[in-house]
Parts: C-alpha cells; structure tokens; sequence
C-alpha cells in the first residue's frame, strides 16, 4: 500500500473499492471504511458480486470480470472530458500524460459500457465522485491483480491516482489489500524469484557482491529464479526435481489442481511444512512440524508496510519448532554433509539465538528496514517502512514531494479480453474468492466446528435468470465443469451476481474451486486468471 | 489510585487463591491471576476491560478457592447480574472495587461511575466517586424518530454487521453454553450481514433486564454499530415498567427469569 490503513478513518473523503469483498476478506481495512462513512466520505464500490461492502457504497457498479482496464481508461476518459484531473500535479510530477490521454479518449462511456456492462452514466457518475472528493483512496484486492491483465489493471489504478493528484497524500494513494497477515514480509524479504530483501535485484552486480560479503561466501547465484506456477510446471516437466513448501497449499490454492497433483507426484523429493497435514503435505515424501503464531516469536509485517512484533503466547506443541529453527537445522545439516556447493560456508553461520539476532542481520543489508530493531519495535509498537535508520519514524505514506523514480510515469494501456472467455460449451464465466468464515485453503479454519457451523460446505452462486435458464428448477445441487475438470456441489441463487457470472469459494478440498481455474499468467507478474475462466453449470437430479 | 489499589491487593493476597486484574508486561496487557509474590508494579487499570467473565470461569474451575477481582461499577454491577444467574459465588469473592474518573465516566455516558458494594459480602472501593455523566445524546435523536425512520435506522446499522460475534463474546452477561445466535432456528448461518432483524434483536431480548450499560459491545463492535442506544431504551423499559435496575440491588430477583420446579414454570411472582 501507498498509504496506511489509520488514514482511511482520519483521512479519506472517497474510497474507490475494486475486486475487493473488505467485509469479509479485510474486517478491520472496511472498519475504517465504516469508519470514514460516518464522517461523510464517499464509498464506490466495483465488483462483479454485489458485496456487502458494495451494499454498503454510495455507488456500485457491476463489471462483467476481466474488463478492468476498460473501465478504469473510462473514467478517465470522463475526468478528462470533464476537466476534473489535478492539472499542476500532473504537470509537476508526471511523465507519459499526452500518451495516456491520447489512449484512455478512446473509450469513451458507451464504448467502455459495451465492453464492461458498467452503464454510461454510472461510470459518469464515479468518475465525478472520485475525482471531486479529495483525498480520494483506491482500495483494490485479488480482483485486480488475479487476470492474464493484473500488471495492466495495477498500472491503470496507478495512472487514475495520479491523475487526480491523490498519490503522496495522507488518505489517498493505491492500496492493495494484501491477504494473509505477513505476506508483505515475506515479500520484503525476499521471498520472490528475482530479489533479495528489501527489492534489490538479484541481477545487479553491486548487490551480489553486498549479500557475498556480508554472508561471507562467494559466488551466489546471479540469475532470476522459478514463480510459484513455473516451479509446479517445472516438477511436471522434470526440470523441478525437489520441493520445499512452507505454510502453503498449493493443491487446493494453486490454479488447475488436477494438474498440478500430477505435477508434484514427478517430484523426486517433496518436503511440506505446515502446522496441520494439508491436501499437499498428504502427497510429501516428508513432512515437518511448524508452529502455529501463538508458539513462535517474530515479525509480521502487514499490508500497510507495518512491521510488528509477534510475542510467543505457549510453548510450542510436540515435535513442532519455529520455521526459521527448521531452516537453520536444515542447513547446517546440509553444510555439513558436504555436497552443498556454495564455498567457504561454515554450519555456524546459520547460528541464531533468536529471531531479534535475525531482524540484526537484515537491517544492515536492507535499506527499507535499516532502522528496525526489536528493541524499537518493542518500544514503538510497530514501524512503517521505509525505515531507513535507527532514527528514522517510519514512512506512513509513500511518494511525499517525488517519486523513488523522479517523476512518476503513465502508462498508456489498452484493453484486452481474458485467455478464456465463456462460449457455447462453456456458457459462463466462473470467479473464485474468500468468505468471512474460512481462510484460504481452510487448513485451519475448516478445522474449527464454530466456523463450519456458519459454512458447512462448498457451493457455487447464480443469478436468478441464470438458474432458469439452466433449469435449476428447485435442484440443490450443480455439477460445474470447466475444460480442466468438473465438481458437484450446492447452489445458492441470489440476485446479489451479474448474470452469466458465476461464483465459487475456492476453500472447499472436496469441491474445490481451482479444479475448474485457469492457468493462464499475467506475462510480467506470472500471476495466474482465477478470477475468469469459461464454465457449464448443469443440474444435478 | 493503582498504588492504593496494589497496596489492597497485596495485603489481601495471603489469605485469597489469586486477585483478577489486568497485567501489563513487554507483550501487551491482558487479563491475569495475581498470586502471592507476583510482581504488583504490572498490575494496571487501563485499558478498559471487562474481568468478570474471568473471574466466573476460574471459580467453576476451582469450586473451594476464593479469589478476588479489580473492578470498576459497570464490573460490579455485572458481577451482580451474574450472582443472580449462578454464574459467580459472590461468598468466594473479594471485590477490590475503584472509582472511574469523571472523563472515563463521560466518554461511557455512565450514569453510575463507582462500585456500589452494598450487600456485597466482602468488598473495598478506593477513590472518590464522581457525578454520573449525561446520557447518550444519539438516544434522545432516535426517540424523535418515527417508527418507520427507526426501523430505517436500524437496518442501516445493521447492515454493517459482519458477524464477528464481538458484542457477545466480550458481554458478561452473554455466557449460555448454547447460544440462539448460533442457532439456524433463529438466525440463518453464514450470511453477512447476518439476517434482519433476529441476529440483533434476539440478542437484545436476551440484554433485558441482564445490561449493566458497560458498553464493551459498542466499543469493540468493527462495524461502529450503536449498540446501546438499544439496549439503554430497553433498560429504562424494564425500569418503567418491572421496577427493575441490571446490577443496582444484589439482593433484587431479576423480573424475567424464570425456574422450573415441581414440572411447573415459575416466574418471579411466584417465588417472592
């Protein structure tokens, strides 16, 4: 994020929500929100579903899924026309706005309608919303950034932002709402193919030589690693001989999982860490015992770049250690057992007596977190990065006076259809996502009777005009079959979907949503299309 | 204030199984069981933070010990309501009563801001008590209100639910083992906003004649749903019309319980 989730309530006069369902997958980020409401702030809401936060709005529109570019160059379009941009801001602190204006006039309302269903005037009518109550805050989650376009879309939220001058402001910005509690952390950290922590490049020559001296080896690997997709592509072609998957299941989470079963069983070796036996832990040559929050000491850093202690609550349960234990054993043991490659390691340098000596060791070699420290963060609750020295307060809001690049560019971008778009066969066009009551792939909270007492088991959601045409017919069950697989499962009718969109939670193993997904990639990203792919629903009797 | 109160615990603590109060260490602050020998410098007030849910669940599980809790009057007064429904033994419990200040007082539209420990068996209250503050002003808005603006009202409200059954499990007085908000009798599961109006006004039934107007559930509600603007009316109702007050009299029977004896049903009428 941009900016911070406190700025919403204090700050924020229009909130522009995108393929975001905040009650049930950010309570706390649609508690601000609420928040916000009461002092009068604008609320838009855009979502094939008609949320509870999109009941909540001032203004809803309903997109049909994969059209976000679109609709987004739409409202430009309109702020444009109308003359509603923050000329001096784009003046000061932009680049690319005669390329970007010259693209977002060709969509002009009624085109951008005929693409996306989002009626002319409702999309007037945002337009003027957005761009007339300043500080203006766009909140976006998996329905933009999960489509074969989802680097597109992001640019796109990016390029309105900046338009209207909301960008280095408190309350306003370009906030992904990132969905589990440290996925930031892990992505500052490191936890991605092509940096180390803190977004240095493994590419560039000053930073191998950096991370060589302060580990004291030589000859780390200057190449861009596999995503996640690639590495499961990987083990199926041969290519990926070992896997180590920690705190993740990707036989429920990942895209075509019949597939991807039979790409990890190529595997000469998986290894899965988890605090439960998940779907993949169940196919592992090995599986270790991680502790669950409450047993381990750390950092979680959150959506808004918030990095906060997490303070071990019970001591941890049988065999179970703290992931970071795990993977200094491993390596030691790895180090010692001398066929590791990388020369002049030594075992003890995987030697830790705690997570703080850990955090010591980033911030030395991780300008974004220079200043963080156990000690300050016990002190001061949390810090925001970036947090470039010890003295340092923390950055609340990104881009304050100048971009990291100078001046802040437009893209330019046109519109592109989703890889798989409903036909004859496949009549309808399926969207995953999340409920209140379960958690990602449920591993825990599929194991918690008050959870399952709310939602029992999977189901599929389908416009009333939808469910006649099929001819549901009072059935309670559908069989819902893309060109990847089929599941049976209930069906809840509901006008609360646009019709020829259909709705599946991907929590549920037994009917699990991601049978039926695509796994098509966003090019830059390698993210993969779950919000869109073709299906047939028919009755089951 | 802490001083005194540290000064009455750790005189009284050699002849209790443990004091409840709140303890405040490197990890945040948090309910706590202080014993002999315990370091009495964490024991702190703030944050407001209702204790006798705690001090129920630790006399059910040691039935013989006698325990005592740092209260303030709206954890008095729930202790109270939670006497006359067996859920505490007020002969096991030492209460180590404190006055809130006036601005705390204000900020809860508390119109009773110290422990009233008449009839409690064994108690102590230090500080001077205040004036009650003035009651809620959105009570007065709503009664101007027209039926049909009220319901408008809340349906609003509650709209913004998300269920997170934050106003239930934080209420002392909300301890059935089987709850009717979990019930898909009287509410449908799995909805958001759970279905208008039972989900909210089944709880309120159940807030009649128990509310001690603490006022947790408004202020840990994420939805910011004003919560007690319901449940005052309801306790000035069940005022007006049983002569009742949640909490005030430990010797008072609450109007609306009801026992079962002899096959028969027996309301307080008959028991009196």
């Amino acid at each position: 994020m941009t900016n911070s989730v406190p700025e919403f309530s204090a700050h924020t006069n229009c909130f522009l929500i995108i393929g975001s369902n905040t009650t049930e997958a950010h309570p706390l980020v649609a508690s601000h929100v609420m928040e916000a409401q009461q002092r009068g702030a604008k609320v838009i809401v855009v979502d094939p579903r008609q949320t509870q936060m999109a009941r909540l709005a001032d203004l809803y529109l309903c997109p049909r899924p994969g059209t976000n570019v679109a609709w987004l160059n739409g409202l430009m379009h309109v702020i444009i026309a109308e003359g509603l941009q923050d000329a001096s801001f784009v003046q000061e602190r932009t680049e690319g706005y005669e390329e970007l204006r010259q693209v977002v006039m060709t969509y002009p309302p009624e085109k951008v309608e005929e693409i996306s269903g989002i009626p002319a005037d409702d999309l007037r009518a945002a337009a003027r919303l957005y761009a007339q109550h300043k500080p203006a805050a766009i909140l976006y989650a998996m329905g933009i950034t999960q489509h074969t376009t989802g680097t597109d879309n992001v640019k796109s939220c990016a390029n309105l932002s900046m338009l209207t001058g909301n960008v280095g402001i408190a309350g306003g910005g370009v906030n992904p709402l990132r969905g589990q509690n440290n996925v930031q952390g892990a992505c500052d950290l490191g936890g991605l193919p092509n940096v180390y922590p803190g977004y240095q490049a493994v590419t560039a020559p000053e930073v191998k030589e950096k991370f060589e001296q302060a580990w004291g080896v030589a000859g780390l690997d200057d190449q861009v690693g596999l995503t996640v997709t690639e590495m499961i592509e990987g083990a199926g072609q041969g290519n990926v001989r070992a896997l180590y998957v920690m705190a993740e299941n990707p036989l429920l989470s990942d895209p075509d999982i019949n597939h991807v079963r039979h790409c990890l069983e190529q595997l000469d070796l998986l290894v899965v860490q988890d605090i439960f036996l998940t779907e993949t832990a169940e196919l592992a040559h090995v599986v270790l015992p991680a502790t669950s929050f409450a047993e381990k000491d750390g950092t979680f850093t959150g959506t808004d770049r918030r990095v906060q202690r997490v303070q071990k609550a019970v001591e941890p349960l049988g065999e179970s250690k703290p992931d970071w234990q795990i993977i200094c054993e491993l390596a030691q043991m790895m180090i010692s057992g001398s066929r590791f490659q990388v020369p002049n390691l030594q075992p003890e340098t995987w030697n830790y007596a705690s997570p703080a000596e850990v955090m010591d060791e980033i911030a030395p070699v991780t300008p974004i977190y220079g200043g963080v420290s156990y000690e300050r963060l016990e002190r001061e609750g949390s810090l925001q990065w970036p947090v470039p020295t010890a003295d340092h307060p923390g950055t609340p809001y990104l881009h304050k006076g100048k971009f990291s690049r100078g001046l802040g560019r437009f893209h330019a971008i046109h519109s592109q259809a989703a890889a798989e778009l409903p036909d004859e066969a496949y009549p309808f066009t399926l969207t995953t996502g999340r409920l209140m009551f379960h958690f990602h792939t449920g591993t825990m909270t599929r194991r918690t009777e008050k959870l399952a007492q709310e939602v029992r088991e999977a189901y599929v959601e389908m416009h009333p005009d939808d469910a006649a045409r099929i001819g549901l017919d009072g059935a309670e069950r559908v069989r819902v079959a893309s060109r990847r697989g089929e599941i049976e499962l209930a069906v809840r009718v509901t006008p609360a979907i646009r019709p020829g969109v259909v709705f599946i939670p991907f929590h549920f193993a037994e009917a699990a949503a991601n049978v039926l997904t695509h796994a098509a990639l966003d090019p830059d990203s390698g993210i993969p299309e779950f919000k869109v792919c073709a299906v047939q629903v028919e009755p089951v009797t | 204030m802490r001083e005194q109160i540290c000064k009455l615990v750790a005189e009284k603590l050699p002849e209790l199984a443990g004091v409840v109060a709140l303890r405040q260490t490197a990890v945040g602050t948090a309910p706590y069981l202080f014993r002999e020998g315990d370091d009495l410098s964490q024991l702190v007030l703030e944050p407001r933070y209702p204790l006798p849910s705690v001090v129920s669940m630790l006399q059910k599980r040691y039935p013989e010990a006698r325990f005592g809790v740092v209260a303030r009057g709206c954890d008095a007064r729930a202790l109270v309501e939670m006497a006359k429904r067996n859920q505490i033994d007020p002969e096991r419990l030492y209460l180590v009563g404190f006055t809130c200040s006036a601005e705390q007082a204000a900020e809860c539209y508390c119109a009773a801001p110290a422990p009233d420990t008449a009839g409690w068996p064994q108690a102590m209250v230090v500080g001077v008590p205040v004036a009650g503050a003035p009651p809620n002003p959105l009570v007065a808005q709503y009664e101007e209100m027209s039926l049909a603006e009220r319901r408008a009202f809340w349906q609003q409200q509650f709209a913004k639910c998300i269920k997170c059954y934050g106003c239930r499990n934080i209420c002392p007085e909300c301890f059935c083992e089987a709850c009717a908000l979990e019930d898909p009798l009287w509410v449908e599961a799995g909805m958001l906003a759970p279905p208008f109006p039972m989900f909210h006004l089944v709880r309120a039934m159940h807030m009649a004649s128990r509310c001690v107007a603490c006022r947790q559930c408004e202020l840990v509600c994420p939805a910011h749903i004003p919560l007690t603007v319901l449940y005052d009316l309801m306790r000035r109702d069940i005022g007006e019309l049983l002569g009742y007050e949640p909490g005030a009299d430990i010797a008072a029977a609450p109007p609306l319980s009801l026992t079962l004896a002899d096959g028969m049903v027996h309301g307080q009428d008959q028991l009196l």
